[in-house]
């Protein structure tokens, strides 16, 4: 049995990494530029300077945010059982984008007072810690306000989940209206979630971070298998369940505050791959997380490549969270009204 | 959509990383390398700066501007797209030797980037007049053509100075100055137009400190402004009639700008001084 999981883990994960990999090479021949591999290669100036320092870095963005968002979209729907959950719809991400807002606001109004403060306080590191305390307080107000009699009620968490994001998204508009408009237009832009241009140690950061909530996540599989059980179920079985759903907290609030911070709201994501891959690898976390995070960021990857390409003829790219919410809407819809005929 | 022009005018007259210049010193800053020889291929990333290094006789220098640019002189030059959204990729395919950019937060992070690819960027905020003179000198500078941009400052002075004398001898009018209709978004203390106002002898009637705030009709009402001037020249002649709660508007004293060139800070200030002064003071345009 052990063998036959390690066989599959195996066979998923290089699965997962070509997949990753094609899609990273498919981005990276894409754009508005048309640009030469082989002058590149020969050192071939724009070509090299398109391909290795715009290029390689937004699609290695994209494999990053992805796989975090598909990671804690998988292992919310463990935790709520339900496979409607997900970062966006479950306002995880909408936290995540008020604290970091919270974070830049502060920067504007101390930059005020004092522009070297300000400007470090508006840096990524505390942006980032901004957006992962929303996403956490965000995922604490949805299992809390979700119980029910004292258990948790996948639909009702769902829905503190949904009002909860149109909350968030009031307060960010009421703070955009208190900054001056070009704060509020780098707000604006950072919240409708595009892939942009980050520096290398940005880039870095992030991957330091999405990394290790991605492996927390993987590390806590089996106990995610027990938890999809229910509660009670998985403390027969011997896990400690509030320990085991406080860590799966942290981790995917880590996770989705980390993509936040990085590219803003990118919907879906966390619903469309998780989904497929539990269609195709089946319901078991020791194999589904792994293969949701390298599918999702080979999904993200190729959905920023499309978004590039796509509206080239217009001169401008939508951000990739509108293709994402674009192809994850209808599905949303699909298995809800599945879910209800069951 | 309409939103999108609002903002995009809002954005043409240059909300800035620092503080307004003053005593004509611009806070240009070089980000990137700079340039090593007089730049022959320049990338200018805002309509105001084309119109700059137009105004300066160097367009034949221009190799990329953005989709809001509707100089003649650049009509067939590539696009690198919009405010919030240059591409760095399209930039950095034009091999420029030289970005000129706005600053402008919304595409802090891509122009980061491409100066940290080794391309030259010069940021010049420009929100008031005294910006505009001084961009004037930075980019002739810039150019290695330093006495073009002491003509073009020399020159727009003169405008200013003309414009004030006569503003002097009229009575001082009370404007409302609207740059989008639905909703209202007019210019208030801070912003270029309301500068370029005060020059020709009007008053903004809008108080407060946002320079470009969305506005209640009511209150645009209540302050009942003698001249109303229509700025939203993307949007359709007819829509003002939305605003006719202003009494302004119910009496026919709108006056409808033929171009967005008062809210660009840039060249174009000599033509904007003489429209608005046409415009406060109703005198009749072609």
């Amino acid at each position: 049995m052990k063998r036959a999981l390690g066989t599959r883990l195996g066979l998923t994960v290089a699965a997962g990494l070509l997949a990753l990999a094609a899609a990273i090479a498919v981005s990276s021949t894409l754009g508005s530029q048309p640009v030469s591999l082989a002058a590149a290669l020969r050192g071939g100036e724009p070509d090299r300077t398109i391909l290795l320092g715009l290029r390689l870095p937004r699609a290695l963005l994209g494999a990053l945010v992805g796989a975090a968002l598909a990671a804690a979209g998988a292992a919310l729907q463990a935790l709520l059982r339900n496979p409607l959950a997900e970062p966006f719809v479950l306002g995880v991400s909408g936290g995540a984008a008020l604290g970091g807002t919270l974070v830049l606001l502060a920067a504007t109004f101390v930059g005020q007072v004092a522009a070297g403060a300000g400007a470090l306080l508006g840096s990524a590191p505390p942006v980032a810690l901004g957006a992962i305390a929303g996403a956490a307080a965000a995922t604490a107000l949805v299992f809390a306000l979700g119980r029910i009699g004292g258990r948790l009620v996948p639909e009702a968490a769902l829905l503190v989940g949904i009002v909860f994001n149109a909350f968030a998204a009031a307060v960010i508009t009421i703070l955009k209206v208190l900054v001056p408009p070009d704060e509020a237009a780098r707000l604006l832009y950072w919240l409708m979630g595009s892939l942009g241009y980050v520096s290398p140690g940005t880039l870095a950061m992030g991957a330091v971070g999405v990394l290790a909530s991605v492996a927390l996540l993987g590390a806590l599989s089996a106990r995610l298998n027990l938890l999809a059980l229910g509660d009670d179920e998985a403390a027969s079985l011997g896990v400690d369940v509030g320990r085991a759903r406080a860590l799966v907290f942290l981790g995917a609030s880590a996770a989705t505050g980390a993509a936040v911070a990085l590219s803003g709201m990118v919907g879906f994501v966390g619903l469309i791959v998780p989904h497929a891959a539990r269609r195709v690898l089946g319901p078991d976390h020791r194999v589904l997380v792994p293969a949701s995070a390298l599918f999702g960021a080979a999904f993200l990857v190729l959905a920023d490549a499309v978004a590039r390409v796509a509206f080239l003829p217009l001169g401008t790219e939508p951000p990739v969270g509108a293709l994402t919410a674009f192809a994850g809407g209808p599905l949303f819809l699909w298995l809800l009204r599945r879910g209800e005929r069951r | 959509m309409r939103l999108v022009a609002v903002l995009a005018l809002a954005l043409l007259s240059a909300p800035a990383l620092a503080a307004p210049a003053e005593g004509g010193r611009a806070h240009a800053l070089w980000l990137g390398p700079r340039p090593p020889a007089v730049p022959r291929r320049v990338v200018a990333l805002a309509p105001s700066l084309t119109d700059m290094v137009v105004a300066l006789g160097h367009a034949d220098r221009l190799v990329g501007v953005t989709r809001y640019d509707d100089a003649p002189e650049v009509a067939r030059l590539p696009r690198v797209g919009g405010f919030l959204d240059p591409s760095p990729e399209r930039v950095l395919g034009l091999r420029p030797d030289l970005v000129l950019w706005l600053t402008d937060r919304g595409a802090d992070a891509a122009v980061r980037r491409i100066a940290d690819l080794g391309v030259p960027v010069l940021a010049t905020p420009v929100v008031s007049v005294s910006d505009v003179l001084a961009t004037a000198r930075v980019l002739g500078a810039a150019l290695g053509d330093a006495p073009a941009g002491d003509r073009l400052s020399a020159s727009l002075s003169r405008a200013i100075e003309a414009a004030r004398a006569r503003a002097a001898r009229a009575r001082r009018v009370r404007v409302l100055f609207v740059v989008g209709r639905d909703p209202l978004v007019v210019a208030g203390p801070g912003s270029y137009p309301d500068e370029v106002l005060r020059l020709v002898g009007g008053e903004n009637v809008v108080q407060g400190t946002r320079p470009w705030p969305v506005y209640p009709l009511e209150k645009a009402a209540a302050d009942d402004p003698e001249v109303v001037i229509d700025a939203a020249v993307l949007e359709p002649r007819e829509g003002i009639s939305r605003l006719s709660a202003i009494p302004a508007v119910r009496r026919g004293a709108v006056r409808r700008l033929a171009n967005d060139d008062a809210l660009r800070p840039g060249p174009r200030l000599a033509g904007a001084l003489e429209a608005l002064y046409a415009a406060v003071h109703g005198e009749a345009r072609p």
